[in-house]
C-alpha cells in the first residue's frame, strides 16, 4: 500500500494524473515523492505537497482535501485508489480498470469516457459524471459507477455503455444524448432527463417531468433490473425496498433520435 | 470634418454606414446610427480626464504600470485574461499570445453570453449564413429569446426584416417576422406573430417544434406544458418547413438560462431538421462590437473559441473548468488581465469578489467598476474611434475600424505588446 498525505494545500490546480497504481507500481517512496505534477503553470514534484509512504504495491490512499487535486487515477488500468477526502476534478477520466473508492466527494466529470474498472463516490458527485468532454462523440464506455449521495448534471451525458447508479437526485439533462447503458436514479431526476436518448434505460424511483417526444408504452417488470440491483447490492449499494420486484411504467423515447430508448419509471401504487 | 462610412463597433451588427461629424476635437454627430451607436460615439470621443496609467489608484507613466502589471502577470501561477469582446482582433491576437507566454487561462465574454452556442455547434455543427443572405433571401425571420429592437436597434431595419433584398424585393411586405420570447417585448411590435412561451420551456418548444419538423406528432399536454397550443405550434413548424429561406436568430434569453448549451444544441438540431424541408438558417445575436472576433482569433490561434487553459503549454478548452465565472469562484485564480470590460459589475458576487483580492489590471478607456479595484489600470483609446483595427460582425464577417479621432493615450494592442515584451523578459530569467 502506498499512502499520500496532503501535507500543503495547493494554491492553484494541481494536476494529478501521475497518481495511478500503473504509475507507482513497484517504485520506492522516494520515487514517488519525484513524480512530476504541474501546479497551475508551473512544473512541481508530487513530494512537494504529499507526504508519500509506502511501497509501491497496487494499492493507492490518499489522505486529505483534494479538491484542487485534478485527474487523479486518470486513465488507470488496474489496481486499487482509496480517497479518504474529496477529489477534484476528472477523478478516474478516461480510467480502463481497476477500482477507486471515494469516501468524501467527486468533483466535476468523474468517471468521464470511463472506459471500464469501477468507481464507487460515498458522497455527492459534481457535473458530468460519466458523461463525455465538450465535442466528444462518446461518454462513459464501459464499467460501473456507483454514488450514495447527489449528483450534479448531465450524469451520464452521451454515454455508450456501462451502468451509472445514483442513490439520490440527479441535476438537469440525465443521461442525455446517452447511446446506449444503464443509468438508475433512486432519488428525483432534474429536468430533461433522456433528451435525445438513442437506446439504453434510464430508471428512476421517483416521478419525473418528460419531455413532449416520450410517449408512454406499458407497465411491466423488466428482468434485467433484478439482475442491475442484485449486482449493485452486491457492490455494497442499498436497495430501497419493492424496487426490484415492482412494476414500472415505461416511456420509449426520444422520438427526435430513434425512438428505441427508454424511461422506467417506478409505479409507487 | 465629416467621414462617411465610419463602422460603429458598439454592438455585434458593426454598422458601416455611419457619417461622423468631427467639430474641434470631438465627434458632434453620428449620422445613421441609433441610439446606442450614437452614445457610444458620443461619449467615447469626449475627453478623458484619466491618467494613462495608474497603481493602486496613483498616477504613473506608461512604463511604471507596464513593469507592475508584467509582475503581478509574470509571478501567477494561475492567471486569467479575460473581456475583449469590445477591442480589435489585432489587441486580441496579443491576449492570446500573453495568455500562452503566462501559461494562463484566457476567456471572452463568450463565456457568459454566446459560449453555449459554441459548445452546441462542437456538438452538433453549425448551419449558418451571412447577413447578406438573410436580407437577400430570407422570408422567413424568427428571433428566439432576443430583443432586438432594444439590443441591437438596427438589425431589423438594416440586415434582416425591413431591407429589399434579391429575391425579397418587396422588403418588409415579403417576410414573415416571428418573436418568441418569455415576455412581450418592443420588438414585438414588429413581428407579425408574437410567441409567448412559459419561462424556462425553450428547449421544451424547441424539442417539440423539431418532433413536428421530424414528422412526429404531439400531443395538446405537450403544448400546454411549452405555454402554447397546439395549433401555434404547428402552425409554425409549417411555415418553418414551407419557407424558402428562415433563419433563427438565438438570443440570451436561449443562451443564459437553464439548460444553456443544450437549448442552443436544440436549436441548432432544429435548423439541421428543418433544412430536410427548406433552406434554414441559425446566427446567434452576438451583443459586444467584436465578441465574434474573440472567437474566430482565439479558434485560429487554439483551436477552441472560449474558455482556453494554457497552463501545460498547450491550449486545453473545457468550459466550466477554464472559463473566467469557475476560475474565479472556485478561487483559482490569483491575477487578472481585464481587457475592455467590466466583470466586477457583470459577473456573480463571488466571483467579481475574488477580482478585489487577487492583483487585477485593467485597460478600459473609462473608469468602471472593475478599475476602482484594479491594482493597475491603463486608460487606452477606443478601437473605432481612436485606434484602427479589425472586427467580426455578428455572422464573422470582418471588418476594418477607422480613426476619426487623434488620442493621447495608447490602444489596447500597444499596451498589450509592451506588456508582452516584458513578461517575456521577466519569464525567461
Ligand atoms: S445597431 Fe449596433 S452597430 Fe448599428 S449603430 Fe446601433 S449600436 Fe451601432
Amino acid at each position: 500500500m502506498t499512502t499520500l498525505t496532503l501535507k500543503l494545500q495547493p494554491k492553484a490546480p494541481l494536476e494529478g494524473e501521475a497518481i495511478t497504481p500503473d504509475n507507482f507500481l513497484g517504485k520506492p517512496a522516494a520515487a514517488i515523492a519525484g513524480l512530476p505534477a504541474m501546479h497551475g503553470n508551473e512544473p512541481a514534484l508530487l513530494g512537494d505537497f504529499f507526504q508519500v509512504d509506502g511501497d509501491g504495491s497496487e494499492e493507492i490512499v490518499l489522505v486529505g482535501d483534494l479538491r484542487r487535486v485534478k485527474s487523479i487515477a486518470a486513465g488507470m488500468t488496474r489496481g486499487t485508489v482509496i480517497i479518504q477526502g474529496d477529489a477534484g476534478m476528472h477523478l478516474g477520466a478516461g480510467m480502463r480498470g481497476g477500482e477507486i473508492k471515494v469516501y468524501g466527494n467527486a468533483g466535476d466529470w468523474t468517471g468521464a469516457e470511463l472506459a471500464g474498472g469501477k468507481i464507487y463516490i460515498r458522497g455527492n458527485a459534481g457535473h458530468g459524471l460519466g458523461g463525455a468532454y465538450r465535442g466528444s462523440r462518446r461518454g462513459m464506455n464501459r464499467g460501473l459507477i456507483i454514488v450514495d449521495g447527489n449528483a450534479g448534471n448531465e450524469v451520464g451525458a452521451v454515454m455508450r455503455r456501462g451502468v451509472i447508479a445514483v442513490a439520490g437526485n440527479a441535476g438537469d439533462f440525465t443521461g442525455a444524448f446517452m447511446i446506449a447503458g444503464s443509468l438508475i436514479v433512486f432519488g428525483q431526476m432534474g429536468i430533461r432527463a433522456g433528451a435525445g436518448l438513442l437506446r439504453g434505460s434510464i430508471v428512476s424511483l421517483k416521478p419525473a417531468e418528460l419531455l413532449p417526444t416520450y410517449r408512454y408504452a406499458c407497465t411491466c417488470r423488466p428482468d434485467f433490473l433484478n439482475l442491475i440491483y442484485q449486482k449493485l447490492k452486491r457492490e455494497g449499494m442499498s436497495i430501497p425496498d419493492g424496487c426490484a420486484t415492482g412494476a414500472y411504467k415505461r416511456y420509449s423515447g426520444d422520438f427526435n433520435r430513434s425512438g428505441k430508448g427508454e424511461i422506467l419509471i417506478y409505479d409507487q401504487r | 470634418m465629416q467621414f462617411d462610412n465610419v463602422v460603429c463597433a458598439f454592438c455585434g451588427c458593426d454598422c458601416d454606414d455611419i457619417s461622423v461629424t468631427v467639430e474641434n476635437g470631438r465627434i458632434t454627430q453620428a449620422r445613421n446610427a441609433c441610439v446606442l451607436g450614437k452614445t457610444w460615439f458620443l461619449s467615447h470621443s469626449a475627453p478623458a480626464h484619466l491618467p494613462v496609467a495608474r497603481i493602486e489608484g496613483k498616477t504613473a507613466s506608461l512604463e511604471q504600470g507596464i513593469e507592475a502589471a508584467a509582475r503581478y502577470l509574470a509571478q501567477s501561477r494561475y492567471p486569467l485574461i479575460y473581456g475583449l469582446s469590445s477591442t480589435s482582433c489585432e489587441a486580441q491576437r496579443k491576449s492570446v499570445e500573453l495568455a500562452e507566454v503566462l501559461g494562463g487561462c484566457i476567456d471572452c465574454c463568450t463565456s457568459v453570453c454566446h459560449g453555449p452556442s459554441g459548445m452546441a455547434l462542437q456538438g452538433v455543427g453549425e448551419p449558418t449564413c451571412t447577413l447578406g443572405e438573410v436580407k437577400n433571401r430570407a422570408d422567413l425571420v424568427i428571433y428566439w429569446g432576443s430583443n432586438p429592437a432594444e439590443s441591437h436597434p438596427r438589425h431589423m431595419t438594416r440586415y434582416a426584416v425591413t431591407p429589399k433584398g434579391m429575391f425579397v424585393p418587396e422588403g418588409r411586405k415579403g417576410r414573415t417576422v416571428v418573436l418568441v420570447d418569455v415576455r412581450r417585448t418592443p420588438s414585438a411590435r414588429t413581428a407579425d406573430i408574437f410567441l409567448q412561451i412559459r419561462p424556462g420551456k425553450d428547449f421544451e418548444a424547441l424539442w417539440a417544434l423539431q418532433a413536428l419538423a421530424n414528422g412526429r406528432e404531439l400531443d395538446k399536454a405537450g403544448a400546454a406544458e411549452i405555454g402554447l397550443t397546439l395549433e401555434q405550434l404547428n402552425d409554425l413548424a409549417d411555415r418553418m418547413m414551407h419557407c424558402k429561406f428562415g433563419v433563427l436568430f438565438v438570443g440570451q434569453g436561449l443562451t443564459q438560462t437553464r439548460g444553456k448549451h443544450f437549448n442552443t444544441s436544440a436549436a441548432f438540431l432544429l435548423v439541421r431538421a428543418l433544412n430536410r424541408h427548406a433552406k434554414f438558417a441559425l446566427m446567434p445575436m452576438r451583443g459586444h462590437g467584436n465578441v465574434a472576433g474573440v472567437d474566430n482569433v482565439l479558434a485560429w490561434q487554439t483551436g477552441y473559441p472560449f474558455g482556453v487553459n494554457f497552463s501545460m503549454g498547450y491550449p486545453r478548452f473545457n468550459p466550466g473548468e477554464y472559463t473566467v465565472v469557475d476560475v474565479l469562484s472556485r478561487g483559482e485564480a490569483d491575477a487578472a488581465l481585464i481587457v475592455a470590460s467590466d466583470p466586477a459589475a457583470s459577473l456573480p458576487g463571488k466571483a467579481a469578489r475574488r477580482l478585489a483580492e487577487i492583483p487585477t489590471i485593467t485597460l478600459d478607456a473609462h473608469e468602471s467598476e472593475t478599475t476602482k479595484i484594479a491594482k493597475v489600470a491603463f486608460a487606452t483609446a477606443t478601437a473605432g474611434i481612436h485606434a484602427e483595427g479589425t472586427v467580426y460582425r455578428m455572422d464573422n464577417i470582418p471588418i476594418r475600424l477607422r480613426k476619426v479621432l487623434p488620442s493621447n493615450y495608447p490602444s489596447d494592442e500597444e499596451v498589450l505588446s509592451l506588456l508582452l515584451a516584458r513578461v517575456k523578459e521577466l519569464k525567461a530569467c
